[in-house]
């Protein structure tokens, strides 16, 4: 990520998208918009001092809403570019209400609210789509319960759980913990403030809260209006202590997710959704499996697939290896449906298919491997650039010239053009710039050819 | 003089592109429509089948 940033032959144009494209391979005319930030980005110098100062939280997109971030922000803390971000969406200032903090703390008057999308024009002899996926929405299948169940999560939500860097700092909370602890934290901070006001009472007073509630419900102070104003406040008092107590007497016994179900095939192998293999999400929730075993040793996981599919250089090996040393189980089976039992643990309910039975087995959290899917944009994009589609949205190719879209000098590479792992599309990254090269030096082939 | 390109997408497929036609001295112009470039690769803890860490 850094060379792209730092190389002299890369204009990096971020939070850009294409707005048209006319003429032909050799000579594309194209037209960029480069939407507003709201911030300059020569003079921003990626501190962060405006987003610990933001009043605004918003879900953590890069975190898959697992965590929150500032209405001003970086997308993520090692981006490139580090320029800040405002979203509009969540503004205050931008929003009509007054602000403005972040254009205070900003030493270096980066903050810009009046900025404008810019259009920017470009004359380019080749074009490289490589806009990637998406996750496969895996609540399409209902029957999974993903979001109905807190501890159901998607395999890119478990890798940000597993990220040291991540909303959990790498442990394995699992999100119906996590959101109890939310809210011990909301609870405490509003306890806090009917506190401060008992306080007061007490001090007026001389006497504890509890110990004149007592006295009050017992039926003395009866014309006093200032007792039954204090009266009032502690009794409010307690519908937020009382189940904030009980919260966190719950919370004492919680522990990480140890017992953890991969579910393959979420949305691929499918005839509902894809019919087709996504070819990484065997390898990946092997992976996830892996690692979490290397976080707690105790940890152990259940795969439940039709078959792994482990083919690539060293894939096979690097499945047994989960096999024999990550307490990985591979179990046979397409699992039918997920459920609750008690504390919030999943239930899988699941043919066996080597034992031909139906069984039933509870987790801490369910991994659900999510499908690769083509991008929502996707529709719009190809319409602007004049390419065709095949029957699922991907960018067509054909099998003996795959980095070739339908349009002559428009090429692809990576996830957009079908799913495929970090080592394919890197190999097809390179194929789609030694296309794009062939028309890049077109002018001095030809050159050298009148030369000769 | 080499045309320029364009490359949409600045996931590991756009970053690998664009470094290696800047390498053969071809301007690449590479756009992302996100804040910052790193696509879903950047989102992972560790690949396999190494498991190096993904950034
Ligand atoms: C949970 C999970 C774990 C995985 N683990 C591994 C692993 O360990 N090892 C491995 O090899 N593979 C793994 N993969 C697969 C890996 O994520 C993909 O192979 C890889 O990210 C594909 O890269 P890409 O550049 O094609 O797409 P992306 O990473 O999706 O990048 C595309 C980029 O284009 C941008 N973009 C989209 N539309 C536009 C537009 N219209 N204009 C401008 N920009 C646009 C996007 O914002 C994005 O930055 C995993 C996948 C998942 C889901
Ligand atoms: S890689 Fe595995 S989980 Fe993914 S679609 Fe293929 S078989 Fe299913």
């Amino acid at each position: 990520m850094l060379d792209v940033g730092r190389h002299p032959n890369i204009e990096l144009l971020a939070y850009t998208e294409v707005e048209k494209v006319e003429g032909e391979a050799e000579n594309f005319k194209v037209t960029l918009r480069r939407k507003a930030r709201y911030v300059e980005e020569d003079r921003c110098t990626g501190c962060g001092a405006c987003a610990e100062k933001c009043p605004t939280a918003v879900p953590d997109a890069f975190n898959e809403g697992l965590g929150y971030r500032s209405a001003i922000y970086s997308y993520f803390a090692q981006g490139i570019p580090s320029t800040h971000t405002i979203d509009p969406d969540h503004c205050r200032q931008l929003n009509g209400k007054k602000c403005g903090i972040c254009a205070k703390t900003c030493q270096a008057e980066a903050i810009n609210f009046e900025q404008k999308d810019r259009i920017i024009e470009l004359n380019v002899g080749a074009i490289i789509i490589a806009a990637g996926y998406d996750i496969f929405d895996p609540s399409l299948i209902p029957e999974y319960r993903y979001r109905e169940i807190a501890n159901v999560v998607t395999a890119i939500e478990f890798e940000r759980l597993l990220s040291a860097s991540g909303p959990t700092g790498g442990h394995m909370d699992r999100p119906s913990d996590r959101a109890v602890e939310a809210e011990i934290e909301a609870l405490e901070k509003k306890a806090k403030k009917s506190q401060k006001a008992l306080d007061k009472l007490e001090k007026k007073f001389d006497e504890p809260s509890a110990a004149f509630y007592r006295k009050y419900q017992a039926g003395e102070y009866k014309d006093d209006e200032d007792r039954k104003k204090w009266a009032d406040k502690y009794a409010a008092h307690l519908t937020v202590t009382e189940p904030l107590e009980e919260l966190k007497k719950k919370a004492e016994a919680f522990t990480v997710a140890k017992r953890l179900a991969f579910i393959q095939c979420v949305g691929s192998r499918d005839f509902r959704f894809y019919p087709f293999c996504s070819g990484y999400c065997c390898m990946h929730s092997i992976k996830e499996a892996m690692i979490a075993q290397e976080h707690v040793p105790e940890t152990t996981s259940t795969i439940f697939g039709m078959d792994i599919r482990a083919v690539g250089k060293g894939f096979e090996e690097y499945k047994i290896r989960g096999g024999n040393n990550s307490n990985i189980t591979y179990v046979r089976g397409r699992v039918a449906e997920i459920t609750e039992g008690p504390d919030n643990n999943p239930v899988v309910i699941y043919e066996d298919t080597r034992e031909r039975k139906v069984k039933r087995q509870e987790f801490d959290m369910v991994v659900l491997a999510t499908a690769c899917a083509p991008i929502k944009g996707i529709a719009g994009l190809a319409k602007t650039l004049g390419i065709e589609l095949d029957n699922y949205n991907f960018i067509k190719t054909s099998p003996l010239s795959p980095v070739d879209t339908t349009t002559p000098g428009i090429f692809v590479c990576g996830c957009a053009e079908s799913p495929m792992d970090v080592p394919e599309s890197v190999a097809q990254a390179s194929s789609a710039a030694e296309r794009a090269a062939e028309i890049a030096f077109q002018p001095e082939l030809e050159k050298e050819k009148a030369v000769a | 003089m080499s045309k320029d390109i364009l490359v949409i997408g600045g996931g590991i497929a756009g970053m690998q592109s664009s470094l290696d036609l800047a390498d053969m001295g071809i301007k690449v112009h590479l756009i992302e429509k996100l804040p910052s470039i790193g696509g879903k690769m950047a989102q992972l803890d560790k690949t396999f089948p190494t498991n190096d860490c993904a950034i």
